[in-house]
């Protein structure tokens, strides 16, 4: 066995062993404040966008110099502003 | 009292954009274009610009200039009529423009689309759109004097508030793209990904706050600007200015003080008149010493009506005697 592929097999160990860590630990914390941040960007949208709704919250001047930049989530972002809550918005 | 306006000028020499507020009617254009005509004959470069949709320099200097950028009037002197509505229009194809370049649609989304076209119907858009076409007049710094003849006072005053909701609007949003970015910075720590992309958004709202706070910055700096209010000797006026004068130094605009317009030559009443006239000069006479007894200093200059409206540039020199003086 060379040194070579010696250092590969501990190589590959030590990322599994730090993807393990990685999901134990830190996984949920990413997943959170990635979380976070996508309701931040739906709250950004609504107040930036809300004339979209049918909430005229701004002269809409400036916020026309936005739009290009939310173009793929405004259908999400509709779809979940217009949406009805049920249960399982508790669970997710 | 008289000679007073040259004066404040003189004196006053940073004093750079000059605005001219009052109720509609009274000679805000009038006096705008006479001070532009004044300083453009002290040899200054001088701009004199509308921030009114239903702009009237046109007609006072008797000359299409609407839409056409800053036209030369005489030597020195400028005059510009903003077109909302080309600007607008520029606007949002500037908007689709960036939209096809990012994501290489063949066309518009709908959805997107009827927002464009919605946000443009909007009433505050051609306010906002002259709004933002000033802030490139002024920071684009070509000429030594800005005159803004300006809009009547509810609408000045809607103008003057935007510039302070704007500014307090984009400071918070500024603010929860900032917060959202920490967010994002942490999951990219903990996580072990790719570098992050530059928050494009925030990019624009820090180029929005800029030039937002350019405009409301001038409007309300002591040093740079001179607002004067125009008014007439009647009651109603008089009422009004001086709740108007209220509002506006809530918002910090620097007043630097008052002209009286359409003053009756007094010298009449010794003349042969009708009593119809006689009674206008002796209710005239009440309300001018009324405006000492409020203003008292403050008056820079009384104008007298004249025997004809002003346009033309005959008239405009005339105007421009009598609200700073012949002698240099």
């Amino acid at each position: 066995m060379g040194d070579e592929e010696k250092r590969g097999i501990f190589g590959s160990l030590k990322d599994k062993f730090k993807d393990y860590i990685y999901g134990m630990a830190a996984h949920e914390m990413t997943r959170q404040a990635l979380k976070t941040r996508g309701s931040m960007e739906h709250l950004f949208i609504l107040i930036t966008m809300g004339d979209l709704l049918g909430v005229p919250i701004l002269p809409p001047y400036y916020s026309l110099r936005l739009l290009p930049y939310v173009v793929p989530q405004i259908s999400t972002w509709k779809r979940r502003m217009l949406r009805e809550k049920d249960l399982t918005d508790a669970l997710a | 009292m008289n000679g007073g306006l040259g004066r404040i000028f003189k004196e006053h020499p940073d004093r750079r954009y000059i605005m001219f507020g009052g109720k509609g009617g009274l000679g805000k254009t009038t006096f705008s274009a006479a001070t532009a005509y004044y300083l453009a004959q002290q040899g200054h470069r001088v701009l004199v610009f509308s921030v009114d949709p239903q702009a009237s320099l046109s007609d006072i200097f008797q000359r299409d200039i609407f839409g056409k950028g800053p036209v030369e009037i005489l030597p020195n002197l400028y005059a510009q009529e903003i077109d909302a509505d080309k600007r607008i229009k520029a606007y949002q194809e500037e908007i689709r423009k960036k939209i096809f370049d990012m994501y290489g649609f063949d066309k518009i989304p709908d959805e997107i689309e009827s927002y464009i076209q919605a946000a443009a119907a909007e009433p505050a858009m051609e306010e906002s759109a002259i709004f933002d076409e000033v802030v490139d007049i002024v920071v684009a710094g070509n000429y030594d004097y800005y005159i803004y003849d300006l809009v009547p006072l509810g609408h000045a005053l809607y103008y003057l508030s935007m510039a302070s909701v704007y500014d307090e609007w984009i400071e918070r949003i500024t603010k929860l793209r900032e917060d959202m970015r920490q967010y994002e910075e942490m999951a990219a720590a903990i996580g072990k990904d790719k570098e992050l992309e530059e928050d494009m958004i925030l990019k624009e709202l820090q180029y929005i706050k800029h030039r937002i706070s350019t405009s409301s910055g001038i409007l309300t700096d002591r040093e740079k600007t001179a607002f004067f209010f125009v008014i007439i000797p009647e009651e109603m006026i008089l009422i009004d200015t001086q709740k108007a004068a209220q509002l506006f130094a809530k918002f910090n605009v620097p007043l630097s003080g008052y002209v009286v317009n359409r003053v009756i030559p007094e010298s009449l009443a010794s003349q042969d008149i009708p009593e119809y006239l006689r009674n206008r000069l002796q209710m005239q006479k009440g309300y001018l010493k009324k405006i000492q007894e409020l203003f008292g200093n403050e008056v820079l200059a009384q104008v007298p009506e004249f025997e004809r409206d002003i346009t033309g540039l005959p008239m405009i020199q005339k105007m421009a005697e009598a609200m700073f003086g012949t002698g240099r």
